[in-house]
């Protein structure tokens, strides 16, 4: 009864996995296990809104498609993200490369010019 | 991207990861932990499935851009903020009211635990939360003996009182918030 009551003014909240957040909004889990669930949502305004909201979805079953769809979504998001800073990578090095052969020629180039114009002193 | 190979990685260390090396691999995995929930907060705010779902996108696309800016201590929060907000701007331009924008720190401030309770002695804390609960109404007593002393559901809450569960859950999360207030008062007085 004193640890219960002192849990009221505790805000330590655990997370809840997706399962079991499914479970609970399918009513597949006991009355122990929904006042367990339950407690961490009275701590958690994240989880709390999130509950609330998954509730209002008409099919629960459509829950786990959405998420599988937006996982699908974000992933392919990363890798184009991830392709574009590659090639902007490539295109970086690729001036690096055009100024290093360009540096090099106008040294080679001068260098001749200085042999040159020795040459032609008497 | 299998989610369940990095189980065991907190949060804060995928962060860390990802600032180390700059990868959004890690981002990915971290913001996948995220997508039940985020659906859940912007379907309670939006109450649409479409939107919800295209505002979780949208989430996902601020959440890496930021990212990248400015570090992140506590991703959860955060991203949470992130989500409310973006669906509150949405209800605005629907709506076309302004309605208040969030920061980090109030949602820290929400998520602190009673500052009191670490200092002061166990018995004091009790005796103050006894005569605390005498002070709430009849609804909100009745709601926080059953939920925390009885270890009920919501479920048997509403069958038991007769009264709706959003009422249940609404007279557990005020009685809560009450009872704090009351017992900070109670212990603060010499």
């Amino acid at each position: 009864m004193n640890n219960n009551l002192l849990n009221i003014l505790s805000n330590s909240s655990k997370d809840i996995d997706n399962q079991q957040l499914m479970d609970y909004l399918a009513g597949k889990l006991s009355e122990e296990e929904k006042h367990q669930v339950e407690l961490q949502l009275v701590n958690n305004d994240f989880m709390n809104d999130a509950v609330e909201g998954l509730d209002g979805v008409k099919d629960k079953k459509d829950i786990n498609l959405f998420v599988e769809q937006l996982n699908r979504d974000l992933h392919k998001k990363l890798l184009q993200k991830k392709h574009k800073k590659k090639k902007r990578k490539m295109l970086q090095q690729r001036w690096v490369y055009a100024a290093v052969i360009l540096i090099l020629a106008i040294i080679i180039a001068t260098w001749l010019m200085i042999v040159k114009y020795q040459g032609l002193k008497p | 991207m299998n989610p369940d190979r990095y189980q065991h990685i907190s949060d804060n260390t995928l962060l860390e990861k990802f600032y180390a090396d700059k990868d959004n691999h890690w981002l990915g995995i971290l913001l996948q932990r995220y997508t039940m929930l985020l659906l859940g907060v912007c379907m309670k705010y939006l109450k649409n499935e479409d939107d919800a779902k295209d505002s979780v996108q949208q989430v996902f696309l601020k959440a890496i851009a930021e990212l990248h800016k400015y570090k992140v201590a506590y991703f959860k929060s955060w991203i949470y903020m992130v989500a409310k907000n973006h669906c509150l701007m949405k209800l605005r331009d629907r709506q076309g009211k302004a309605p208040s924008v969030l920061n980090e720190q109030t949602m820290m401030m929400e998520e602190e635990v009673l500052p009191v309770q670490a200092h002061l002695e166990k018995d004091r804390i009790l005796d103050a939360m006894s005569a605390a609960i005498e002070e709430l109404n009849k609804e909100q007593k009745q709601c926080v003996t059953l939920f925390y002393l009885d270890k009920k559901s919501y479920t048997q809450i509403a069958e038991i009182t007769g009264y709706s569960m959003m009422q249940v859950k609404s007279y557990i999360q005020n009685g809560k918030r009450n009872l704090k207030i009351v017992v900070e008062r109670l212990i603060k007085q010499p």
